[in-house]
This record gives structure tokens, sequence and C-alpha cells, in this order.
């Protein structure tokens, strides 16, 4: 092993690579294009200021005290349905994507539960379904008013109900979900391509064929290859962090969990572009070949959005792909710090970078047959 | 002792002298005082052998690329190996580069089996791969010292810019030069090492008539400057304007080798005079009675065997005596795709890929 080598071979990829458009695009502008626009469009669940319908069909005291809640509750803006209203009705003509009604008998209820610990009462809450992201927020804000009123009512005694909601709402803002996402998509992406691109296009242009003649041995490339891929994975993540602490205020943990997981990405996706890279010769096969890997990858395993929002056979589904348990750990090491997840998470992407590394160490071949 | 000559770089008068190989000897110009250097190559005997194969056979299935197939190169020689394509030259060549590995046989290179000692022969290869594109975000010179590093042993990296003509392009991006100018790189890469023998597969195919002679040039140079050169070529041109030693493949054998001279006396036809147009329909049998061995080409076009160059004069005397009435005449001298033509029946730019 000669370190000169190393470092020539080094030294030439990130000369090509600043000069290269495509991949400062793809390692630099496109995830902080993704991560101004997703932000962007999510920003508002940050310190949002919901709409939310009510329409008090009792006109108790007690409705329009727990009204009087919600009006006080400083994200919520409550806007009045007339009560003579039909609303399924009133939601449709009005285009609404939730409403919550507070039913006849509400007040008596509540009174009645003051010596009746039997007595209950459901409000009941209009939603669209498709609407994930302000609905679901409305419905966590809503539950916690409502175990607040019941505390205040009886002391914690269930009077007052409403369906369950998303715990993945309460314990993050979208951004914080999202940038650790987008670095392990990004690193991913980087490493797939990276390695499809060494594989594929250095073999056609005889690149591949010229090396076996010369002193360069094959760990020295892929050594040179692989810290060259850790520079790329580490700046793209850099980048990732700078934007989401300087545009989102988004507050990171730096620790040795999420620096070991972005280490064990790039060895399992440079492992796995090796072995694409392997069995599919034409460079731009290969390409497609990563896209139908990778871009499914991307959406089933929590990228842009939560596990929970998915149905349970595609949960499943994700728990088998390695994305999921490099997104989940860099989101455990750099937003919960749950760092005993973390660190679970961590060890299976090790595992999956091991197999994958070495399964595409041993599949890289210069000879030709 | 080795006796050479060297020109004064000032007054251009020729010097004479003399050195043993190795030597970096002190000359004075008598005519006008400058002082310069003259170096003596390390050489190799000539007679000594850079490349032996031996009954070689590359199988891909049932297919047979390379057919027990032996030969050598001499050091010091351009060593053609001319076949069209898919007869075998490429497989051949990478085998011997160890790029690919042989079914059976042996390959040598200065005496080194490179099954065994490859890594030992590396430093002394340089080698240009068929259709090679090298990084296209280097420039022409980052990539020149990119393949330098990879070697203990370096030549000047400078001078090889110059030696290909390069400098003008040296800061070019490999992407922007044109295939003339990326195949001068190619070649510039197999030379970074210094290397003793170079190996330059199809180094032309695909350039303009331009851009061929250019690489021609540059394939004369390194002969100049006593490297062995392999070239791999379908181009029979090629390998009768630089080769030494020519061997022709076909469907994997080798089916002739040696000098252009012995090939084309051995197998080709001699020289012949054509006659274009020849408006005479009894031109042939007058010509026939008179003795001479002749073909009709078609449309009035005629050909006839020269044995000797004083026959021509003869031939066209008795053409102006018989009032035999014909466009023009030119003679034409046998050549490689004479000779393949005469050992395969097809032509050689004919043959399928």
């Amino acid at each position: 092993m000669k370190p000169r080598i190393v470092v020539t071979d080094f030294v030439a990829s990130m000369k090509g690579w600043s000069r290269s458009r495509g991949t400062i695009f793809w390692s630099i502008v496109f995830p902080v294009m993704l991560i101004l626009i997703f932000g962007a469009i999510f920003s508002g669940t940050d310190n949002p200021t919901y709409t939310l319908q009510v329409q008090d069909l009792d006109n108790s005291t007690w409705s329009h005290t727990y009204l009087d809640n919600l009006k006080n509750i400083s994200v919520l803006k409550i806007e009045i349905i007339p009560a003579d209203k039909n609303i399924t009705d009133y939601i449709k003509e009005n285009d609404l994507r939730g409403a919550l009604v507070i039913p006849e008998g509400f007040g008596e209820k509540v009174n009645q539960s003051f010596y009746d610990k039997n007595a209950s009462v459901n409000l009941s809450f209009y939603y669209d379904p498709s609407d994930q992201g302000a609905t679901s927020v409305v419905r966590s804000i809503l539950a916690s008013s409502l175990q607040e009123t019941n505390l205040f009512l009886t002391g914690g005694h269930h009077v007052i109900g409403m369906d369950q909601v998303s715990t993945i709402t309460k314990k993050f803002k979208y951004i914080d979900f999202f940038i650790p996402g987008m670095i392990g998509f990004t690193v991913m992406q980087l490493c797939i391509y990276g390695s499809i691109e060494r594989n594929t296009k250095y073999r056609k242009d005889g690149i591949l064929r010229k090396l076996q003649t010369t002193p360069i041995t094959r760990t020295e490339w892929i050594l040179a290859k692989m810290l060259f891929m850790l520079f790329l994975s580490f700046f793209s993540t850099a980048i990732a962090v700078i934007i989401g602490i300087l545009v989102w205020g988004v507050v990171f943990n730096i620790n040795i969990w999420m620096i070991s997981i972005i280490i064990a990405t790039s060895f399992l996706f440079s492992g796995l572009g090796m072995i694409i890279g392997r069995f599919v010769k034409e460079e731009e096969t290969a390409d497609t070949a990563a896209g139908a890997i990778s871009f499914p990858m991307m959406f089933l395993a929590g990228t842009f959005f939560p596990l929970e929002q998915m149905p349970a056979a595609l949960q499943a589904f994700a728990k088998i792909l390695p994305l999921y348990y490099v997104n989940e750990g860099l989101r455990n090491s750099m937003i919960n710090m749950d760092f005993g997840k973390a660190a679970l998470n961590g060890g299976i992407v090790i595992i999956f970078a091991a197999v994958f590394f070495i399964v595409g160490v041993i599949l890289t071949k210069w000879k030709e047959d | 002792m080795i006796e050479k000559t060297v020109q004064c770089p000032k007054c251009s008068k020729i010097i004479a002298c003399s050195g043993n190989p190795g030597d970096v000897v002190k000359v004075t110009c008598p005519q006008c005082g400058n002082e310069g250097k003259a170096t003596f190559k390390k050489t190799i005997p000539t007679n000594d052998m850079a490349i032996e194969v031996s009954n070689l056979r590359k199988l891909y299935g049932d297919l047979v690329a390379v057919d027990n197939i032996s030969f050598s190169v001499k050091t010091g020689e351009v060593f053609a190996f001319l076949g069209p394509n898919g007869a075998g030259k490429t497989t051949t060549v990478e085998i011997i580069e160890s790029i690919r590995s042989p079914t059976a046989g042996a390959v040598k290179i200065f005496g080194k089996n490179i099954s065994t000692s490859f890594n030992a022969v590396k430093a002394k290869i340089g080698v240009l791969p068929q259709e090679f594109h090298s990084f296209e975000l280097l420039t022409v010179r980052e990539t020149l010292i990119y393949f330098s590093k990879l070697y203990d042993k370096r030549a000047d990296i400078d001078e090889i810019i110059k030696i290909m003509d390069l400098a003008s392009h040296k800061n070019m991006l490999y992407k922007n030069l044109s295939g003339g100018l990326k195949q001068r790189v190619g070649v510039a890469i197999s030379l970074v090492n210094d290397p003793e023998i170079v190996f330059l597969d199809e180094p032309t195919t695909g350039l303009d008539p331009k851009a061929r002679r250019e690489v021609w040039g540059v394939i004369a140079g390194l002969k100049k400057k006593g490297k062995t050169v392999f070239l791999t070529t379908h181009y029979m041109e090629e390998a009768e304007h630089l080769a030494d030693h020519i061997a022709i493949i076909h469907k994997g054998k080798i089916i002739a080798e040696g000098t252009l001279e012995e090939l084309i006396e051995k197998y080709g036809t001699g020289s012949t005079l054509h006659i274009k147009k020849c408006r005479d329909a009894n031109a042939i049998e007058m010509l026939k009675e008179r003795g001479y061995n002749v073909k009709s080409e078609g449309n009035g076009d005629i050909s006839i065997k020269i044995d000797y160059k004083e026959r021509v004069l003869e031939i066209l005397s008795n053409l102006r005596y018989d009032c035999v009435d014909y466009d023009s005449i030119d003679i034409r001298q046998s050549n490689l795709e004479e000779v393949f033509l005469n050992l395969t029946g097809a032509k050689l730019s004919e043959e399928p890929a």
C-alpha cells in the first residue's frame, strides 16, 4: 500500500468533482434546494395559526367555557359554524379540512360527571384523512386541550373524549424530521451513483483496463475512492446542517453515532453501487437500475414523511430497507438524542454496510473475462 | 564504445562523438565553441526478445478467439499485429498486458512469465488500451501527472508534452480535446513511466486521415527513441508505414509473419501494369499472343503482370505498335491488402467485424 498513490487518486477525484456541474448539483444544490423547498412548504407547522371551525350544538355554559379555552390556545383561530347548518354539507360547501362539533347535551353530561363517574361525552372531529399535515397537528392540539379540560373537571377522569392522534407530530417539527432524512438520502445517492460511475463508465472508457496495467492496486484504488466518498458524504451533511441551522433554526446534536452512521452509510451504498455496476455493464442501464432501487427506497424508508402515515404493509416493508435504519439512526442521534435507539439503528446500518461493501469489493474486478 | 553524431543547437553543425552506454559526454562545437552534452542510452542488444508468446489460446465458451498462436517481438522494433476486426488482435494483446487471462499458453516479457511476475513487468510497459478515454475533467497535464504518480520511475512530463506536441493543449480539459488529440494524450499516458515496451491497441481507429498521420508521427518518434512498440491495427497502410515486423492474424490464427518485404515477396503477386479504358477489343488477345500474363478487370480495364521493370517500356511500345488506344496507365506494387487477399481469399478492409 503506497499512500502517495492513494493521495494521487483522491486529489484527481476532488478535481474532477469540483469541475463537474452535475456532481456539484447532486451533492450541494439538490439537497439545499429540497431542504429550502420542503422547509418552506411545511414551515407553517412550526409557529402556526390553525383555523378550526367549531359548531356548538349545545350552547351551554360548559360549551362556552370549552370554546373560550380553545380560543385561548394561541395557535388556534376559532371560527363558529352556525348551529342550524348541516355539518357535512357545510364542510363540503366551504371546502373545510376539519371541523369540531360540540354535541347537544354536552353541558348536561359535564354536570352529570360530577356525581356520575360513568358520564361521558364525545366531541366529533371531522377531518380530511388526505391532509395529514395540518389536521393531525390540530387533532394533537385538541387531544391535549381535552386532557387539560378533563383534568380540570374531574381530576383526570375521562369525561370528554376524542379519537387518538399520531404521536409523531407531537415529537418533531417537520424540518427536524426532514433534514436527517435528507442527509441519509443525499449520502445514498452520492455513493450509489459515484460507485456506478466508477464501475461502468470507467470500464467502458478503458480506464479500469489501463489501471490494471499500472502499479496501482485494487485496494489502493478502492481506499482512495472511499476516502473521496466519505469527504463528499460529510461535505453534503455539513451543508444540510448549516442550512438547517441558519435558515430553519434547527438544533442538531453532532455526536459519534451520527458520524458512525454516515461513515457506515457511505460504505453501504458504495458497496451497493459496486454490486449494481458489476451486473449491469452499460452506464445508462446502470443509472436506471440505481434509480429503480434508490427512488422507491427514498419514498418508502421515511425520508420525506413519517412511516406512521403509511399503510401497515408498507411500514413492515420499510423495515427491511437499509435507508430506513439510516434515517432513523440519524434522527435519533441528531434530533431526539435517543442514543440507545441510535446505537441500535447504527448497528443495523453497520451490518448492512459490512455485507454490501464486502460483496461489492469481491465483485469489483479490473480483469476482463 | 558507441559512436554517434549530435547537432549543435546554436550553429547546426553536426559533431561526431563517442561514449559507452549510460555515459553523458561533454561536447564542444568546433565551429562556434558552444558547449553541450551527449547522452548514450543504455541500450539492450536488439536481438533480445522483448515479448515471447507460446501456444496462446483463449476460448469464450465454444468460441475460439485465439487459436494456439506463438510469436516473438524483438527489443526496439515496431511490431504490427494486423488483422480484421474480430480476428483476435485485442484479445491477444490484452492477454499480453495481463488484462485478460489465457485459457492456455504462456507469455514472457523480458524473459519473465507474466502469469507469475506481472507486477515486476508493469514498470517496464506502457499501455494504450483500445477505445481508451481518460478522465474527462482533468487537464492534459493533470492526467499525465496522475498516471505518472502511480509509478516509482517517472519520465519528465513536460518532455512528454513536448514530444507529443501537446504544449498548446496541456491546460485543456480532456473532454474538450479532438479525437486525434485524445489519442495523442493516450499515447502520452503510455509513456509516463518511460517504458521499454509500448502497447498501442488500434491507436488510429476512428480518426480522420490527418489525425491518423499525426499518431503515425508519434509512433515513428517512439521507434527513434528506441522503444519497442506493439501495435495492433486493421489498417494495412499503418502496418506498411510503421512496422519492422508484421504478424497477420485471421480467425484467431497467425497466417503469416515477417517483414513487409518478406510478406510481399512470399505472398504478393509482384508489380502489375494497369491500363484504364482500353478501347481495342482485341488488345487482350494481342498481348497474350506476345506472351504477357494479361487479365481483364472489366469496363475495358486490363492488368498485366510485370516480372521486371523494363517490361513496362516493352509493353507500352507494343501497345503503340498495335495502335491500341487507352485512357491512362499506372503501375501497382503488391501490398498487404493483396497479401491478405491471397492468404484468405477476402479483402482485409471488407472482412466482417
